[in-house]
């Protein structure tokens, strides 16, 4: 950041006292989620699905969400929902990354030949709408837990392996990997041990991010019905409020504040430590 | 210049044809015979007979593939289970619905962030630029599905200032101006709730890529030159920045779409999103694979469209 001209006159400590503030709020939201999911029979009983007479009861001391149709308490299968939401998202992502991490590596250290094949095919990834992908996938093959995360992190590496490429292309000409490459080191031991650690920060911003959209993949199946009907994740909470929208006002509000949060909360947290990572490095 | 737009434009073939391989190879890996995703569920021998040589299905899986494709190439994406039509037919009614929605969404969008994202470039390090960001990280992460639903609940059924659905009023049949009066009215929230995901994205992106244009020598030779601040920011900031937002707006076009998607189904909206869900319900394979074909080629083609804009707003590219 050179040149101060008469726009960005803002001091800077002011400029850079922001991004801890976003990044502590962030990470506040998504521990709340967290141990809310952890501690869910703790907070809201053992069974989210346990069904009583009080359907469509309103938010208030006995239910602070409310109930659903089947008078089941919606606080509950919201902190139920949010298990299913992280676990699918974090698996997903972690495929996601592992893979994009691979082919990133594969292409930016060897170079050549592999680099123009897997950069044409991430393009094709990149391009393909991996929403409606996903749907047709789902649609053709079932659905289930295991088939989402598959599914999920199949389609959503190739923003991994832009960055991992962008930077093995930076990191193989240092001086530390010619030594490496001098001492004799193999390809697979040197992407392993000395360029994969370099990388490492981008790869926690990576998870974080990839975690968030994978949520919103998920939720976005579930919503439409595609899912794991057996696992009511945040998505198939929506989509089972949508006929009572209008007697439930409930149902919709509170997974979905959850929901939103939770993608909040990991936004501002890879963006500050995005950018708390590309700061040092200016430095 | 020619040379660079001409080989841009014939890189979309392979990815097109690629998109329709991938199809293909969904509709192969599946459980159970190809035959009966093309043909339903219960088809009549003849029609199951009827589909079994139309798409050679007897014949080796790459005179098959070939086949596939050279359907493909001449838009027959076969013939819709439900709607007893071609599936190309089907899907070409819809698309101006989904058009009108699309567009609507992104030149919301397009406005409102750029506004966004250059106002808070322009007072960056400040509370304004805090607020205005924090607006567009919210909007960026809100659900397009939830939004909806949030619209409908306040703006629909409780203060009843707009419709909860559809196209056009059921009840009443209006003509001429009151029609469009009575669309637009319907195109509302499905508009807001499109448009916001994608107006938080491109606010952010903008906002970025105004700082790192402002912090650039040329700027500060303007001002040097006696250039006033708003100036300086349309005229020599944001054509650059632009660059940037136009690259982010072709490449969310898929996201868009989807977005669409569950728009669309939750304000019965009647378009292509509905169609491509209603599709996955009445396991109407031949529909479905149809839609996805055309979506994923409506994507490769507004990137195409984006890299020619890109071409045209930056001289740089052209050489």
């Amino acid at each position: 950041m050179s040149g101060v001209s008469a726009i960005t006159s803002a001091p800077l400590s002011r400029r850079r006292g922001r991004v801890p503030i976003a990044g502590f709020f962030g990470g506040a939201l998504v521990c709340l989620v967290i141990i809310g999911a952890v501690f869910a029979p703790l907070l809201a009983g053992p069974d989210p699905g346990a069904m009583s007479d009080a359907t469509f009861a309103h938010p208030g001391f006995a239910h602070p969400m409310g109930t659903d149709d089947l008078g089941r308490d919606v606080l509950a299968r919201v902190l139920y929902g949010g298990r299913v939401s992280l676990v699918i998202g974090l698996a997903s992502a972690l495929v996601a990354v592992s893979i994009g991490t691979a082919i990133g590596a594969a292409a930016g250290y060897l170079g050549g030949v592999v680099d123009d094949a897997l950069m044409r095919l991430t393009e094709l990834f990149q391009v393909i709408p991996r929403f409606l992908l996903a749907i047709v996938v789902v649609a053709l093959f079932g659905t289930g837990s295991l088939r989402l995360v598959l599914v999920i992190g199949l389609l959503s590496w190739p923003a991994t392996t832009r960055i991992v490429r962008a930077q093995c292309l930076v990191l193989r000409g240092e001086e530390f990997i010619l030594a490496a490459q001098m001492a004799g080191a193999s390809p697979i031991r040197i992407i392993l041990r000395h360029v994969l650690p370099n990388v490492a920060p981008y790869l926690l911003v990576s998870v974080t991010l990839q975690t968030g959209s994978a949520i919103l993949v998920e939720s976005f199946l579930s919503f439409l019905g595609l899912g794991d009907p057996a696992l009511p994740s945040w998505g198939l909470l929506l989509q089972q409020a949508q006929i009572y929208l209008r007697s439930a006002w409930w149902m919709a509000t509170f997974p979905g504040v959850a929901l939103s949060a939770t993608i909040l909360g990991l936004n501002l947290l890879s963006d500050s430590v995005e950018g708390r990572f590309v700061a040092r490095r200016d430095r | 210049m020619h040379y660079v737009v001409l080989r841009r434009i014939l890189l979309t073939i392979p990815l097109m044809l690629a998109v329709v391989v991938v199809t293909f190879g969904l509709i192969h890996l599946a459980p159970g015979d190809p035959a009966y995703l093309l043909a339903g569920d219960a088809p009549t021998p003849e029609f199951l007979a009827q589909v079994r040589a139309e798409y050679g299905l007897d014949q080796p899986l790459g005179t098959q593939l070939l086949t596939y494709l050279g359907k493909a190439a001449q838009l027959d994406f076969g013939t819709s289970i439900y709607f007893k039509r071609p599936v190309f037919a089907v899907i070409f009614a819809r698309v101006p619905a989904t058009l009108l929605l699309t567009l609507c969404a992104l030149a919301l969008a397009s406005v409102g962030g750029v506004l966004l994202g250059v106002t808070a470039a322009r007072h960056r390090g400040t509370r304004i630029d805090g607020l205005l960001s924090a607006v567009s990280l919210v909007g960026y992460s809100i659900p397009t599905f939830w939004l909806g639903q949030l619209l409908v609940l306040v703006f629909a059924m409780s203060l009843n200032w707009l419709p909860t659905g559809g196209f056009t009023s059921t009840r009443i049949t209006y003509t001429g101006l009151d029609y469009g009066i009575d669309v637009a009215k319907h195109l509302v929230l499905p508009v807001i709730s499109l448009a916001l995901f994608e107006l938080g994205l491109i606010a952010r992106f903008t906002r970025t890529a105004m700082i790192e244009a402002l912090d650039r020598d040329y700027v500060t030779v303007a001002y040097a030159k006696g250039a006033d601040t708003g100036r300086v920011l349309w005229r020599h900031a944001l054509p650059n920045a632009l660059l940037t937002t136009v690259t982010v707006i072709g490449l969310e076009f898929g996201v868009l779409l989807a977005g669409a998607l569950v728009t669309e189904t939750i304000f019965g909206w009647p378009g292509l999103g509905t169609l491509f869900y209603d599709a996955v319900f009445r396991r109407d394979f031949p529909l479905l694979t149809g839609c996805f074909i055309f979506a994923a080629s409506a994507v490769i083609i507004a990137n195409l469209l984006t890299d020619l804009l890109y071409a045209a707003l930056d001289p740089r590219v052209r050489r």
